[in-house]
């Protein structure tokens, strides 16, 4: 089993070194084939592991840890003047001294840096799958992008790096070499943002790094306080086996708050939105099925510390703001991605407020919502992709006619739509389950409770509109033509998008089994306590929660299936008739409402940063 | 159960002013109005030709109206009457021979019911609805077929007709 | 036995609704008349208007046009039979909003401009009206501890005397929600012609047709959750929201939708959150 853990490490790195100087015969087959052996491997390792798997690393490699992050730190200063930028300077600096202090300060135990848990495995399987659709996707996508041979490479190369650095965070207990994994997909978000190497892209790629290295720093903080306080090892479990000490609360803060900028929560949104100038697999891959997904990640892993803290309840309030002030920001875009990356912070905030909850349901409503959403993200960006490239749209107010042109685009991003927001896909389960269960946090804490199913459920009711409105841009038709004929976007796009579609149809019909045997488990493991999930008679338990499926099975034909029905079905023998417009007989073209939220920006800002001000100072009374 | 019987019950009204000069329309709104209200009889002014059965037509029909007239009368799902309201609207009225007008609905489209009067009163309007609906119980819910208007084409000094405007180009063109 | 009993009444109703939403809305268009001192139309009208749309030439602009709004009917008859039937009040309101959405998705499905003038108001109503429905849901759960329309059904203490701020608040949104004077821009008669609705005719336009009966239907069941079990009460409360809305309707203007947007969410909203305020420190 170590093999295959060994495997998803060190696959990557190999595979990437080798994408940065083979030819293209060799590079196709290759990305295909070490994405599947990816996921196998990926998959083997869930199978294999069921309690929590302990390793360390030669002395030697702790030194290489240490000299490699100092190295990467070195790097940023680098960046930091070469594009002349204060913030990443005064970051890098900080964070070199806080490492260069630490390093010299720390006692150098042997303990066991690696841990590989349920909540890893379940990470690795997200992580590994969905990045080797992408790794598909991307070989056709930057083929035909305008840059030279060896960047398209180094593309290829940089996100199979990536994938390591990914298996890499989620398997790290040892808080230096988290760190150190954290900073590296720092990097990776650095470079693969300004990637295209345009004004806008240099300068979303510098606002991405200096906000996640304050993440980082937030990470050193944790760090030394954990020192400074003495509880020993600078690990997760130990961090946890902590939970009741004195003065816990300030690292647990410390590295919410770097949980919660990694999440692109407010007032640090800006960089996700930023990198939407990216190529879009990178907005797929980084933005919202896997960087990004470190946010509740670490939520998780630290949940049952921050369970009923004081520091859970704001992050539960800032979560419940932001889902909602996200929601109302995203009606305002018209840019395709932007709507996207609006709508990943709305839900990652709803991932983040279940995981610090932390009762079993929650804990299976955060994990639903961590897969689904990174499924269904991951299918609507890179079909976001398809249409930059295959119908050359980026606006969404310019996809009046798509309904007509690109019948299948247009039928997969309608599902994507749905998946996220109607029953019985897992998103809205997720959804559901986190309603009902701010129900009980209510009866507890009745203000906070309250104010925030006002604000989840508002929110909830905001993103509905929200996918309607894009819904209704393709479902426009003039009704001249009968026929659908499903266009052809080539052989990898329509792959990939098929077997994400695969998925997202799968995982409906499969979501009892997947409830009981993927999701319980995993939360059971995070919560430590048992996660019963029953059917009985025509409703479905997860621990006391219950999906009334009657109601959900009939809505289910009603809804989603009425759309897509409504999308393709044809009255033969009905009259036609034109449109009432007084009688003329003008052509117009349609488009959508858009609201303007300018002026409300600031206010969401400053309440964000109010929220982590809040943060710190519960975390030190 | 006699459907047809209930479209006495129930008739709604399109209300289409081909470029009159509002007397006759002022009249029809009146009719709407508490002393006549011809709601009581089930009548809504709707707005929409796909879900009214009585097209109220007032003016005489311009040459820019003429063509909305007709994409109207198309878009009306069968059984329908059409009630040419006012002299203008029968024929002509006072415009009668102008370069703008063409003299008349029925030139354009079968009219059912001619209400003479310049404006029409309300009592003369709801008279002539009220025989219409009966013309209405009798009409078939079939597309109607291309239908040969009972009119003439109206042929007088000056007055350039254009219903008969492709026969005398084609000549000219070959 | 008892079972029986107990969802006979719900069925009963879910089964008729149609029937009963046509009686009200001809008895609506009545009082309506003599609001403004006019005899008005007999009471079987909506019957009347139904048997007449049956018997006309089918016509649609497309297929999936028309789908949807058929499907609306079918949905809001089903988000009706869950109220009716005591379930999620959460899952309720949802469906409802899925519903109106599906028409909302009929609107922008053709190239008519009346038509994706209307769904873009009707989009703009519900997001005024369902933020104060969900804060009422909520008010509901702070006082029950659930979120089952069931057990308010069953009560013996009305919501209305322990949440009578929300109830206030629904009947500021009501308008909206039943396309009333003066937050009818959604529909808009004089203005966009009917909206959405405007592109239906004949049997598919029945089916719109009667969405809005059993909107009625809906409307009042929510208004009947806050007297609880206690029929009298129920019935005087829906007969009282009949007439106020009544006259509100023959006595306003319309306002455009910012100015609709600004007054529920600026007053409706404040006056359900206040009361939820309340309801969640008490």
């Amino acid at each position: 089993m170590n093999f295959y853990l060994t495997g998803l490490y060190f696959l990557p790195l190999i595979v990437g070194g080798i994408l940065l100087i083979a030819p293209a015969k060799i590079s196709r087959p290759l990305v295909i084939l070490s994405s599947l052996v990816l996921s196998v491997l990926a998959f083997l390792v869930f199978l294999s592991v069921n309690e929590p798997v302990y390793f360390s690393v030669p002395h030697y490699v702790s030194q290489l840890v240490a000299g490699a992050d100092i190295l990467m730190l070195v790097f940023f200063l680098w960046v930091a003047l070469q594009r002349k930028s204060l913030l990443v300077g005064i970051m890098s600096v900080v964070q070199l001294a806080g490492l260069l202090y630490l390093l010299k300060n720390m006692s150098g135990g042997e303990s066991l840096q690696f841990m590989v848990d349920k909540l890893s495995t379940f990470m690795f399987l997200l992580i590994n799958i969905i990045s080797g659709i992408i790794a598909v996707f991307t070989l056709r996508y930057i083929d035909e992008e305008d840059c030279s041979a060896f960047r398209k490479k180094f593309f290829l190369a940089l996100l199979f790096w990536f994938i390591g650095a990914m298996n890499l965070v989620v398997s790290a207990d040892n808080l230096e070499y988290f760190f150190l994994f954290f900073e590296l997909t720092t990097l990776a978000s650095f470079l693969f943002i300004g990637f295209r190497k345009d004004a806008v892209s240099i300068q979303n790629a510098v606002t991405a790094l200096w906000m996640n290295q304050l993440g980082g720093i937030a990470i050193l903080a944790a760090i030394f306080f954990i020192v400074y306080n003495g509880y020993g090892e600078i690990t997760f479990t130990n961090l946890l086996a902590h939970a009741k000490a004195e003065g816990i609360l300030l690292p647990l803060a410390l590295l919410s708050i770097a949980a919660l900028i990694k999440g692109a929560q407010l007032p640090f949104s800006k960089w996700l939105l930023g990198a939407m100038v990216a190529p879009t697999p990178v907005s797929a891959l980084l933005h919202s099925s896997t960087m990004v997904k470190i946010a509740p990640f670490i939520i998780l892993r630290l949940s049952p510390a921050l369970k009923d803290t004081p520091v859970a309840m704001v992050i539960i309030g800032l979560t419940g703001f932001v889902f909602i002030a996200s929601a109302v920001s995203a009606l305002s875009q018209d840019n395709f991605k932007r709507i996207l990356a609006h709508s990943t912070i709305a839900l990652l905030a709803l991932m983040i407020m279940m995981g610090a909850i932390g009762t079993p349901v929650t804990i299976v409503a955060a994990l639903v919502l961590v897969l689904f959403h990174g499924i269904s993200k991951c299918m609507l960006f890179l079909n976001a992709g398809v249409l930059e490239r295959v119908f050359h749209l980026k606006q969404s107010s310019d996809m009046d006619r798509l309904g007509e042109s690109g019948p299948f685009t247009s039928l997969v991003m309608t599902i994507g739509f749905m998946s996220l927001l109607l029953p019985p896909f897992g998103a809205f389960i997720g959804k559901w389950l986190s309603i009902e269960t701010l129900g009980a946090l209510a009866t507890e804490k009745k203000l906070l409770g309250a104010l925030v199913i006002v604000a989840v459920a508002g929110g909830g009711a905001v993103l509905s509109l929200l996918y309607f409105k894009v819904i209704g841009l393709l479902i426009n038709r003039t009704g001249a033509q009968d026929q659908i004929r499903f266009e052809k976007t080539g052989p990898y796009y329509a792959a990939t998008i098929y077997i994400l579609l695969g998925l997202v149809l799968a995982s409906v019909a499969g979501l009892p089994l997947l409830l009981t045997y993927y999701f319980a488990p995993v939360a059971s493991a995070v919560n430590g306590s048992a996660v019963i999930v029953m059917q009985e008679g025509w409703n479905l338990f997860v621990g006391s929660m219950r999906i009334p499926l009657l109601p959900m099975l009939i809505a289910f034909f009603l809804l989603p299936v009425t759309i897509l029905v409504a999308m393709f079905i044809r009255f033969r023998h009905t009259d036609r008739v034109k449109e009432y417009m007084c009688g003329e007989k003008i052509n117009y073209s349609f488009s959508s409402f858009y609201f303007s939220t300018d002026r409300a920006i600031p206010y969401f800002s400053a309440a964000g940063i109010l929220f982590f001000i809040a943060l710190i100072i519960v975390a030190l009374i | 159960m006699n459907l047809a019987s209930y479209r006495k019950k129930s008739p709604w009204i399109l209300h289409f002013n081909a470029g009159g000069c509002n007397g006759c329309d002022i009249e029809i709104l009146a009719c709407l109005g508490p002393k006549y209200d011809i709601e009581r009889f089930g009548m809504i002014n709707t707005g929409n030709p796909k879900q009214s059965d009585i097209l109220l037509i007032t003016g005489p029909v311009t040459k820019r109206t003429r063509e909305r007239l007709v994409e109207i009368y198309a878009q009306m799902p069968e059984p329908k009457v059409v009630i040419s309201c006012g002299a203008c609207a029968s024929t002509g009225g006072v415009f009668r021979g102008m370069y703008n007008c063409e003299g008349g609905v029925d030139q354009f489209i079968p009219v059912d019911v001619y209400v003479c009067g310049c404006g029409t009163r309300p009592e003369q309007i709801i008279d002539g609805v009220v025989q219409a609906l009966g013309i209405l119980e009798k009409k078939t819910k079939a597309l109607e077929q291309s239908v040969k208007l009972k009119k003439e084409a109206l042929q007088e000094e000056g007055q350039l007709n254009r219903r008969n405007i492709a026969d005398e180009i084609k000549p000219l063109l070959t | 036995m008892n079972v029986m009993n107990a969802y006979l009444i719900p069925v009963l109703l879910i089964v008729l609704a149609p029937f009963i939403g046509g009686l009200v809305y001809g008895f609506d268009r009545i009082v309506k008349a003599r609001m403004q001192r006019r005899t008005g139309p007999p009471l079987l009208q909506p019957f009347y208007d139904f048997l007449k749309l049956a018997d006309k030439r089918q016509m649609m602009v497309h297929s999936t046009h028309a789908f949807l709004g058929l499907m609306h009917f079918v949905s809001l008859w089903f988000a009706l039979a869950v109220l009716l039937l005591g379930g999620d009040l959460i899952l309720v309101i949802f469906l409802h909003l899925l519903s109106t959405s599906l028409l909302i998705l009929a609107g922008y499905s053709t190239r008519s401009v009346f038509s994706h003038l209307g769904a873009n108001r009707m989009a703009l109503s519900v997001l005024a009206y369902e933020p104060v429905l969900i804060i009422m849901a909520v008010s509901v759960f702070m006082i029950n501890g659930s979120f089952d329309t069931s057990v308010v059904y069953a009560s013996g203490e009305p919501l209305l005397y322990k949440m009578p701020l929300a109830f206030v608040a629904l009947l500021l949104v009501l308008p909206i929600k039943l396309k009333k004077s003066p937050f009818d821009v959604a529909e808009a008669h004089q203005e966009i012609t009917g909206g959405v609705e405007i592109e239906y005719s004949g049997l598919f336009f029945e089916a719109v047709y009667t969405a809005k009966w059993l909107d009625y239907i809906f409307c009042y069941t929510l208004v009947f959750l806050f007297a609880g079990n206690n029929i009298l009460l129920g019935a005087g409360l829906i007969i009282f929201t009949f007439f106020y809305l009544a006259a509100l309707d023959n006595s306003t203007a319309r306002v455009n939708y910012k100015q609709m947007l600004r007054f529920s969410l600026g007053v409706a909203f404040t006056l359900a959150f206040i009361n939820l305020l309340i309801n969640s420190l008490i």
